[in-house]
């Protein structure tokens, strides 16, 4: 039994275009259980759960919007690639579709109750909007929640001033874990509302929060989210998620339950229909309730429930069901079915590399002069963008150059130093020559500097220093007392060496104490 | 009886293990028994109850490691009539850390044994047959010799998971052992659908719910199923923690009244990152992802009628919860018992672990 004492949650996953799954739930969940949807504190989503979330909330006729899903997907699947063909533009698609469904007032229902998860671009964090000023605001919402990066497009967009990508990224299933949230996944796996695959698999994947077990058919499942099958297999879906959530309600005893304010349904049309199917369904309900808490009868009811389940299918809500019916019919013209012939489809495969450049460019033309409009503000954040990468390229490539010239100091000064042993003149001596003579050696001192320089460029020559340095040892009369080489000195010399290299200052004295 | 002393030697035995030829070499995986030994240890931490941690030498020189808990207060006033011991078989992948949420709670009224299987965990890891029924008989039997080597007259065995289908073979074989079988989120129960028999029911609904698959799903389940079940957090290698950590978060989630850091993922990523040898002993009892090759549901009228049954199911579990239905027709009805955990995940005890340690209690009660 669901606790309905503490306020509850519904949560529904994102799924791409299996989203027409959480219509079928939704659907069902109105009209079995309407105080549930109703009395729900939060409904949430991410990605295509976020679509779904929102007609709930504001009570968008879910036929429309189950229409409106398989409508996509035939756009989608029209193309030749699909939906990576260049002339689909989900984004605007779907702008339009949610202008067109949602209610101008929407904002107003939606304000508090409706959670859509997106992420946040610049630190890649979980962001939960439940606040709307107006009705561009709910729809921009759930651009951004379905925005996947790449294949949606490359610049996110922007909500309230701050730019988000899929929500499916970050939390694909938002506020799962409250032991209050009944969470809706199209997946098979482990959430109140999901198909139940008939697989024994041990195996179990969390993706952001949505358990996916790991199944055939969740991978065709998985496949299908970005890449749209069949509208009579998507029908299937809608069944499939109508049909779980009704085992649901059956399993937690909501089905012939009362909610306390069950005054309007929000489905506006169609509503004598499922009244009249909702009470058939009550009177045969009814006996099951009593058995329901046993669990030594467990077999004798699920036997039951699992034959009204087959009798309620045949009446999936009727609005929702004309729609999608409506929706699969393919109006099937002359050109189009001759399109769809063998050969023809060959042709059209075999122009593709000359029809795909032009209709790209078509499309991206199109594209830009939509584009103008927000021209000025995207040019604005790539620019930041590139900015912010270009400075941490130069932070990283200095950081490394520096920790490579510190490295190569030490290396070279102890080298150095140690070869300069058996000579028995150490380059701190000279140093202190140059220091003490400086008229004759400052010109050396360049020389060296330049010679740092250039080894630093080209990578190798460790030993011209070295060099140089033994050259400088026979010219200078080896009679410089022996003790400077003791390395604290020597260490204190190459301080007053590098304090004439300011550039590798602070990395030298690191290294060097 | 002090966990200390008896695992001191015990460490030496893991660095001996390790040395071979290539232990100079850096490994590729982030892990080893030591570091397995260590997170355990941690999570092990927890137990208040008298803790008794051992490897238990089976006669064909495996190892199994065995943990007994035992509850000081009540050993004393129970001495004349001694309880038969609750024995705990964890699933796949699994472990004896996995039960730190029952095991003391469960061990206050009776002692309590916890044991990795055979290939898993800290058990050494033999070479297992590639034919299910060996594989079956390789699992039952280290279990019958660990209960000999521990010298256990009966038990109330508990198995979860891949433990569940080992537990109902095992109380098939050794019935008399067996005071109360119980079985958690089973898996290996159901029979794998024919593609004949759907056909011959045939419903509308039945068509719908399993569009068919493109070919390229069965390519690629052809191919996944050449590898071990866990490979890729094996192949991940320094990866393979962090793999974990993303897509099991739940185990994290889980344990969270207990640990706030990684414990837990890194415990299972240190018992699966290991040569795989339990691993492939389950592979071989099952084919085409996850269907067992001798499903229990045939076998299930084997077990004595008069030994009583549990089987307990996570209401939210992906384990379908008709097999324990089928069970329950099929077994005679006053001894079989079949139990939801509302709120439950396949991993019941850690997730409802007050009701599930209350419901195992019972269950144990009614035994003596």
């Amino acid at each position: 039994m669901f606790p309905l004492d503490s306020p509850w949650n519904i949560s529904f996953a994102g799924c791409g275009f299996l989203g027409i799954y959480h219509v079928g739930v939704a659907s069902c969940l109105l009209e079995q259980a309407p105080f549930l949807v109703q009395n729900a504190r939060h409904i949430y989503g991410a990605s295509a759960g976020a679509l779904t979330a929102t007609a709930l909330v504001t009570g968008v006729c879910l036929g429309e919007a189950g229409a409106g899903i398989i409508d996509v997907a035939k756009e989608a699947r029209k193309r030749f690639l699909g939906p990576m063909h260049p002339s689909f533009n989900l984004v605007k698609i779907m702008r339009h579709m949610l202008r067109r469904t949602l209610p101008a007032d929407c904002h107003y229902e939606a304000n508090g109750r409706l959670g859509i998860s997106l992420t946040r671009v610049t630190d890649g964090e979980n962001v939960l909007v439940s606040h709307f000023n107006n009705k561009e605001e709910v729809v921009q919402a759930c651009v951004c929640s379905a925005y996947i990066p790449v294949y949606c497009g490359l610049i996110p967009p922007t909500l309230q001033g701050v730019r988000y990508v899929d929500g499916g990224i970050s939390d694909n299933l938002p506020q799962y874990e409250l032991k209050n949230t009944i969470t809706v996944s199209p997946f098979s796996g482990e959430s109140d509302i999901c198909p139940r695959d008939t697989s024994t698999n041990i195996h179990e994947l969390r993706f952001t929060n949505t358990s996916i077990q790991f199944t055939l058919t969740n991978l065709y499942r998985v496949s299908r989210a970005l890449f749209p099958p069949d509208p009579m297999i998507m029908k299937g879906m809608c069944k499939q998620g109508y049909k779980d959530a009704l085992h649901f309600l059956n399993r937690n005893g909501l089905l012939n339950f009362n909610g306390p304010h069950r005054d309007r349904p929000l489905l506006a049309n169609g509503e004598e229909n499922e009244d009249y199917i909702d009470d058939e369904e009550q009177e045969n309900n009814s006996d099951e309730e009593e058995e329901k808490t046993d669990v030594e009868e467990g077999a004798v009811m699920v036997l039951c429930s699992s034959s009204i389940e087959e009798h309620i299918i045949e009446h999936l809500p009727h609005t929702l069901h004309k729609a999608l019916i409506e929706a699969c019919m393919e109006r099937r013209s002359l050109t189009q079915s001759l399109s769809n012939l063998f050969p023809v489809r060959m042709a059209s495969a075999m122009m593709l590399p000359y029809t795909l450049p032009l209709e790209s460019a078509m499309s991206m033309t199109l594209r830009l002069l939509e584009w103008l409009p927000d021209l000025q503000e995207d040019v604005g954040w790539m620019h930041e963008q590139i900015l912010k990468i270009l400075l941490h390229v130069l932070r990283q490539a200095s950081k490394s150059i520096s920790q490579h010239v510190s490295a190569r100091f030490c290396f070279q000064l102890e080298l150095h130093h140690y070869q300069s042993l058996p000579s028995r003149i150490s380059s701190t001596s000279l140093l202190s020559n140059w220091v003490n003579e400086s008229s004759s050696s400052v010109l050396d001192v360049f020389m060296r500097l330049d010679q740092y320089k250039r080894q630093l460029l080209s990578g190798g020559l460790c030993f011209n220093m070295d060099l140089q340095g033994s050259f400088k040892a026979q010219q200078v009369s080896p009679d410089k007392s022996p003790s400077s080489v003791l390395s604290p000195e020597g260490l204190t010399m190459d301080r007053v060496c590098l304090d004439i290299l300011p550039a590798a200052v602070s990395e030298e004295t690191i290294s060097s104490s | 009886m002090d966990p200390a002393t008896t695992t001191a030697p015990m460490q030496n035995d893991c660095e001996a293990e390790s040395s071979s030829v290539w232990s100079w070499w850096p490994s590729w995986r982030p892990t080893s028994m030591s570091l397995l030994k260590t997170t355990e240890s941690k999570i092990l931490a927890c137990i208040q109850n008298d803790l008794w941690s051992r490897f238990v030498t089976l006669p064909n020189r495996d190892r199994i490691w065995t943990l007994t808990l035992t509850n000081n207060a009540v050993r004393k006033s129970a001495e004349k009539a001694p309880k038969t011991p609750l024995v705990m078989v964890h699933g796949f992948g699994g472990g004896v850390g996995l039960w730190i949420r029952n095991i003391d709670a469960l061990s206050r009224s009776r002692p309590v044994y916890a044991f990795d299987l055979l290939g898993f965990g800290r058990s050494s890891r033999p070479p297992f047959p590639s034919d299910a029924a060996q594989a079956e008989e390789q699992f039952v039997n280290s279990i019958e010799q660990w209960r000999q080597s521990v010298g256990l007259e009966n038990m109330i065995l508990l198995g979860h998971s891949l433990g569940g289908y080992l537990a109902t073979s095992y109380a098939i074989q050794y019935p008399s052992r067996v005071s109360h079988l119980i079985l958690v989120d089973p898996w290996g129960f159901p029979e794998r659908p024919q593609p004949q028999t759907q056909e011959g029911q045939g419903q509308g609904s039945e068509v719908v719910k399993r569009p068919p698959l493109p070919r390229w799903v069965k390519v690629i389940a052809a191919v996944v199923s050449l590898f071990n079940p866990l490979a890729v957090i094996r192949a991940a290698g320094p990866w393979g923690p962090g793999l974990v950590n993303r897509f099991r978060p739940d185990f994290k989630m889980k344990f969270e009244e207990l640990f706030d850091d990684d414990t837990m993922t890194q415990y299972i990523y240190h018992c699966n990152a290991q040569t795989p040898s339990g691993e492939v002993g389950f592979r071989a009892m099952t084919e085409s992802l996850g269907w067992a090759k001798r499903p229990m549901l045939e076998r299930v009228h084997q077990l004595p009628p008069s030994m009583p049954l549990t089987m307990l199911y996570g209401a939210r579990s992906w384990v379908d919860s008709s097999s324990g239905e089928r069970v329950v027709q099929i077994r005679d009805q006053a001894n079989t018992k079949l139990l939801l955990i509302d709120d439950a995940s396949h991993h019941v005890y850690a997730d409802q672990p007050v009701e599930f340690n209350k419901v195992v209690e019972n269950i144990c009660n009614s035994v003596n």
